[in-house]
């Protein structure tokens, strides 16, 4: 790792730390606002994530060595050095660089099959909220058995019978077997905010459903909605590294963080180093994700003050 | 109560029926006859055989369809492809398996959990309470497998206070049948229920702080407090008493938890139970059992929530009302 | 705060019973003198059933090794010409009648477990069983030189062979290990593959099956009456484990004995630093490659769009930096083998002529034929089609996922794109057989003869066997029959052999990557290890652990 890289990492945190700074200024003028920045892990969340987002960007930059590049096959597992800051896994890749381009993969997976879940999981739980009767039910339960199976055996039951997936088809996939509890959380809101009198003025004034449901129902019931998603991502990015560790995930070589795990699991006894910090990478991430979709969750919903 | 106690049993069994059916379509439509030539994975001629004549592969696929469910009712699920033996007995194996071992982390869970609640609680705002807050946070988004690995690593190779894989000593402890066996079967059970535990527990710990804090603020604990009790007397009798109720919806969302990561977890320790079985089954495109692991974990999940519910309307008359 | 204190020392409690139970109690006297001893074999992978004909797993290897004779065993010299080096097991004696015909005597004292005599029936059914298609055994193409097995009388029976040749009587005993016919007779034959009995069998040799634990163990307990002399380890129990890392790693905790191979080179420094435990090198019987599938994938008919062209192929293997590989992978515990063969085998030369490493004539000839990267993606193309194929590779290997990883990159620094296709073994087996793959990596468990183990492979003779890449070179296949032929004299046969093995790699149908260099460990309270390198337990009847060695392992009652 040369001068530039260090330099470009040190500009990496000065722009995250920009972010969450200027972010705050912003939002300390409203009230949710400020509900969200009271919460103690609510800013260093932002910064973990404004940094790793800002790292797969820059990922060029920051990165010494592509992520594929195998520097000396025959001196693999070097510990973390000057020259390689944490260390190179047993095919003699440098760990920091993976990491640095993987962030583009894991964070990329977890917000598309976020958006994809998000997404499906909202219609279906307005859908099923607004029209109520027999569509609600036919809905609901769907969800209830969809619920009874866990979700990684569907995921390995869909990868397995599919050879040679492809990788956007595996994001939709997680994205397909992630919005059921969204649903319900989706439905609940819609089913009491359609009693609401600007509703039922909306439906008054001749509007049809697509259009109460886009245009009334769903903004106001935003905040479970945003909320999930923060926790959603979070979700898939542990569901890809299991399913990389299982082989199943994202195909070699391309460096996801639950890739690297599994790549270095084998020499983990004689180099740490090359499994432990991708796992520890995936941790600050879906723990910032929880800590901001938590702070999230108390900014949004005035109801539950913080505890 | 009754009423609300077969419509709710009847929707379970509606659920796993779906769920039946459902696997049964997948499989096949993706799969066609497991007898065809043209498959990624024949049957051996003689199991093929011997599934024909049971299931009726020649049939049209609502016959076959029917035929399983008839089995099925018989508790017959088929013959695996790669073990040589059938399904049923497979799964016989394993099932008690994953059972301890998500018991034994449903125990860690909750105990753990609710020690720490306890604690966080009374120690609000002060150091001991943010400190662990946040160790908890972080345990809580580990990837289940990845913290069985570096447990594995530190207790199991560097330490060496754990074995490594397995369930028990094959020399000393064939069978688990004196005190010295069990002893040593807890000792293999340690990791990957401490592994699934530990994750469940950070979780379990910040739901039973919130509503420690919501009790310990009532106005009923306040006037023990002041009635001159001692203050552990005062947390344990009362707060204890209230804080119950959370524990039974932890335990609905628990049981799918600790499935989903005894998958990743068994696989790790080599623990075999249901996961690892199924896994396998998985990679081997050993249909039966893809089909017949996925029906019991259905089982087990709408069993886990049944039960979360039933006992919901034991502790708390009002929940009766909601829609079964 | 008391409550968290108390919570706390009852965890911790918990913890320390755990830990000091299983130290602490059941000391009781037990087994003494020279025939106690337990053996615990930490073994990656599990039989699929205990019935040698319809499995190939080499733990069921090991396991029906001690449960089923056969009727004469390899020496310890390995030499598989003539009968001169072969050992009487079941068959006390031996004599030729003519030149193709083979008359073994049955040892009188040899017993099935259940209390029946063994009888000439048991040999003649079984050799019926090992060739018939129902059952359908991968030994079958290793008997078709034999033409008949008849009994002459009880303890008689007489192998009648189409021809002559060096290793026949290799033939007749190395591949069938002898079955009841009195408790399989019943059994329809294309039931075999999940017989009951292959889960509690019932054999003839030093040792009975006790338990069958899926998922977790094998044990079986000495036969104090075996005939041959009754074995000194009177428990062996085999561990399953993931892979064989945990199997150094309980080795090395004391829940082991025994593993086969430690394969990598941090296993062998683990157990060199450990004083409880011996490390017994001996030679490989394994080699492993890359191999190119010259026939179109699941279509034997075709050429491979790609590696029909023998200059690709010549390309590949000239950009494959082999040396630097091994040291990746194995560090020194492994040689870059001069051909397809294994340690074992008497025909390794280093002298033998093959492609040189060098990544600059493969880019010059993949650009020669007309190979260019045309788009600037920096993977070569050809009339809009990428130069990319796909690689199989068992899941089950670290080994093979290692190699898969880097020849992938080595490969892209040509200008060459190789997906992995990792899958489970089983379907890696399905696949390779059926020939639906581009190119694959594997691993030969070698006969201990070129004689049988090269042809199969590498000739046309090898179809329908194990050349699932269908390489067909009539002056290769000519010389080995020569070789073949010309066995009984050393210097000829080598000759033959090197010009076989030279002309093959000049035609370059795969890359020969490694072959193993083998280090078994074992405790060392366990004396008279020998390991015989074609099959690591063949003689663990004669292991022994001294009277004055055994530990409460060895003593304990179950």
């Amino acid at each position: 790792m040369n001068v530039w890289n260090w330099l470009a990492v040190g500009g990496a945190t000065v722009v995250a730390l920009a972010v969450v700074a200027e972010t705050r200024r912003r939002a300390l003028s409203s009230t949710p606002g400020r509900r969200f920045f009271r919460h103690p892990t609510a800013a260093p969340g932002m910064f973990v994530l404004a940094f790793f987002v800002t790292i797969a960007v820059a990922a060029p930059a920051v990165a010494p060595f592509p992520p594929y590049y195998q520097i000396d096959i025959a001196r693999p597992n070097q510990p973390p050095s000057a020259r390689h800051p944490l260390g190179t896994d047993p095919l003699s890749r440098d760990v920091w660089s993976r990491l640095a381009y993987g962030a583009r993969l894991s964070l990329g997976i977890g917000t598309l099959a976020m958006v994809v879940a998000v997404t499906v999981g909202a219609a279906v739980g307005a859908v099923a909220g607004y029209f109520r009767r027999w569509v609600d039910v036919a809905l609901m339960r769907l969800v209830d058995v969809a619920l009874a199976m866990p979700r990684i055996f569907l995921l390995l039951m869909a990868v397995a019978l599919w050879e040679h997936l492809p990788l956007w088809v595996l994001v939709l996939l997680i994205g397909l077997t992630g919005w059921f509890g969204t649903s319900r959380l989706v439905r609940a809101e819609v089913l009491s905010l359609r009693e609401r009198e600007f509703v039922a003025a909306a439906r008054a004034l001749g509007a049809g459903p697509g259009r109460v449901i886009f245009r009334h129902v769903l903004p106001n019931a935003a905040a479970p909605i945003i909320v999930s998603a923060a926790l959603g991502i979070g979700n898939v990015m542990l569901l890809e590294a299991g399913l990389s560790f299982l082989g199943l995930g994202v195909p070699s070589p391309a460096p996801s963080w639950g890739n690297m795990i599994a790549d270095s699991m084998p020499k983990m006894a004689v180099a740490w180093w090359s499994a432990t910090f991708p796992g520890l990478a995936i941790s600050l991430v879906v723990m910032a994700l929880n800590a901001v979709g938590d702070a999230l969750r108390d900014a949004l919903d005035p109801r539950r003050e913080a505890a | 109560m009754a009423v609300w106690l077969v419509r709710r049993l009847a929707a379970s069994i509606a659920i796993v029926f779906a769920v039946v059916t459902i696997t049964f379509f997948v499989v096949h439509l993706a799969h066609g006859s497991p007898c065809g030539p043209s498959e990624q994975r024949p049957l051996p001629a003689d199991v093929c055989e011997r599934q024909r004549i049971r299931f009726g592969y020649d049939r049209p696929l609502r016959v076959q369809y029917v035929k399983y469910l008839g089995a099925l009712l018989r508790g017959d699920l088929g013959e695996s492809l790669g073990l040589h033996r059938p399904v049923a007995d497979a799964l016989a194996d394993a099932i008690p398996n994953t059972f301890t071992l998500a018991l034994a982390a449903l125990v860690i869970d909750f105990a753990l959990g609710l020690a720490l609640g306890i604690y966080q609680a009374v120690r609000e705002r002060r150091f001991g309470d943010i400190a662990l807050g946040n160790v908890a946070l972080f345990v809580n988004s580990m990837p289940t497998f990845w913290l069985g690995l570096v447990l594995l690593l530190v207790f199991g190779q560097w330490l060496r206070w754990f074995p490594v894989a397995g369930m028990g000593d094959p020399v000393f402890c064939p069978q688990v049948d004196s005190p010295r066996c069990v002893a040593d079967f807890f000792w293999h059970l340690m990791l990957p229920a401490l592994t699934l535990g530990l994750v469940g527990a950070a979780g379990t710990a910040r739901y039973h702080r919130a509503a420690m804090l919501e009790v310990i603020r009532q106005d009923y604990v306040r006037t023990a407090r002041a009635k001159g009790l001692r203050e552990r007397r005062v947390l344990l009798v009362h707060a204890l008493r209230n804080a119950l109720l959370p524990f039974i919806t932890l335990f609905g969302l628990a049981f799918p938890f600790l499935l989903t990561g005894a998958v990743l977890v068994e696989t790790v320790f080599a623990w075999p139970g249901m996961g690892r079985l199924a896994v396998s089954a998985i990679f081997q495109r050993d249909y039966p059992v893809v089909t017949g692991a996925a029906l019991v974990t259905s089982v087990m999940v709408v069993l886990g929530n049944l039960i979360a519910d039933v006992l919901y309307a034991i502790a708390d008359p009002r929940i009766r009302v909601r829609d079964a | 705060m008391p409550t968290s204190r108390t919570t706390a020392r009852l965890i911790a409690l918990a913890a320390l019973a755990g830990l000091v139970l299983p130290a602490g109690c059941g000391r009781r006297p037990g087994c003494t003198g020279d025939y106690c001893g337990t053996l615990v074999i930490a073994a990656p992978g599990e039989p699929d059933i205990l019935l040698p004909p319809v499995s190939e797993f080499a733990t069921t290897r090991d396991v029906t090794e001690q449960l089923f004779l056969k009727l004469a065993d390899l020496g310890t010299s390995g030499n598989t010409i003539g009968d001169e080096d072969f050992r009487p097991q079941l068959a006390e004696r031996w004599e030729w009648d003519a030149p193709t015909t083979l008359v073994f005597h049955l040892d009188p004292r040899a017993r099935w477990q259940d209390g029946q005599a063994v009888t000439a029936g048991d040999v003649a059914f079984t050799y019926d069983a090992y060739t018939d298609t129902a059952v359908n055994s991968s030994f079958r193409t290793a008997l078709r030189s034999i033409a008949a097995v008849t009994t002459r009388d009880s303890l008689t029976v007489v192998f009648r062979f189409r021809q002559r040749y060096p290793e026949m009587f290799y033939d007749a005993v190395y591949h069938m290990r002898i079955l009841p016919g009195h408790l399989l007779r019943e059994l329809p034959r294309d039931q075999w593959r999940s017989a009951a009995f292959g889960r509690a069998p019932i054999g003839d040799g030093p040792y009975r099956f006790v338990a069958w634990k899926a998922g977790e163990r094998i044990e079986l307990a000495a036969d104090s009456t075996f005939f041959l002399g009754r074995p000194h380890i009177r428990r062996v129990i085999w561990r399953f484990t993931p892979d064989q890392t945990v199997a150094v790693t309980q080795l090395i905790a004391g829940d082991a004995d025994a593993v086969e191979v430690l394969i990598t080179p941090d296993n062998v420094k683990r157990v060199r630093g450990d004083t409880q435990l011996a490390i017994y090198p001996y030679k490989g019987a394994q080699y492993g490659y890359l191999g190119f599938n010259l026939a179109a994938p699941g279509d034997t008919t075709r050429p491979h769009p790609l590696f029909g062209d023998r200059d690709l192929r010549r390309a590949l293997v000239m950009a494959a930096d082999r040396e630097r590989l091994l040291r990746n992978v194995w560090e020194d515990l492994a040689t870059v083998p001069p051909g397809p063969m294994s340690r074992l085998w008497w025909i390794w030369d280093p002298e033998i002529r093959e492609l040189p490493y060098d990544s600059a004539q493969a880019a010059r000839l993949l650009t020669r034929l007309g190979w260019t990267d045309s788009d600037g993606d920096g993977i070569r193309d050809k009339d809009g089609h990428a130069l990319a194929f796909r690689l199989l590779v068992p899941t089950s290997s670290i080994i093979r996922r290692q190699y898969g990883r880097l020849l992938q990159e080595q490969f892209r620094g040509v200008g060459v794109d190789v997906q992995l296709d990792e899958v489970d073994f089983s379907l890696f087996n399905e696949r390779d057989r059926g020939g639906r793959f581009d190119a694959v990596l594997n691993v030969w468990t070698t006969d201990p003869t070129p004689s049988s183990g090269l042809p199969q492979t590498w000739t046309r003779a090898g179809f329908g066997r194990s050349n699932y890449g269908r390489y067909d070179n009539p002056v290769v296949d000519r010389l080995v029959d020569q070789a073949v032929a010309a066995a009984a004299n050393r210097e000829q046969a080598r000759r033959a052999w090197r010009a076989a093995i030279e002309t093959l790699n000049q035609d370059a149908p795969g890359i020969f990557l490694f072959a193993t260099e083998n280090f078994a460990s074992v405790h060392k309270r366990v004396a008279d290890v020998t390991i015989r390198p074609d099959s690591w337990l063949a003689l663990l009847r004669t292991w022994r652990i001294p009277a004055d060695r055994l530990t409460d392992r060895d003593r304990v009652e179950r």
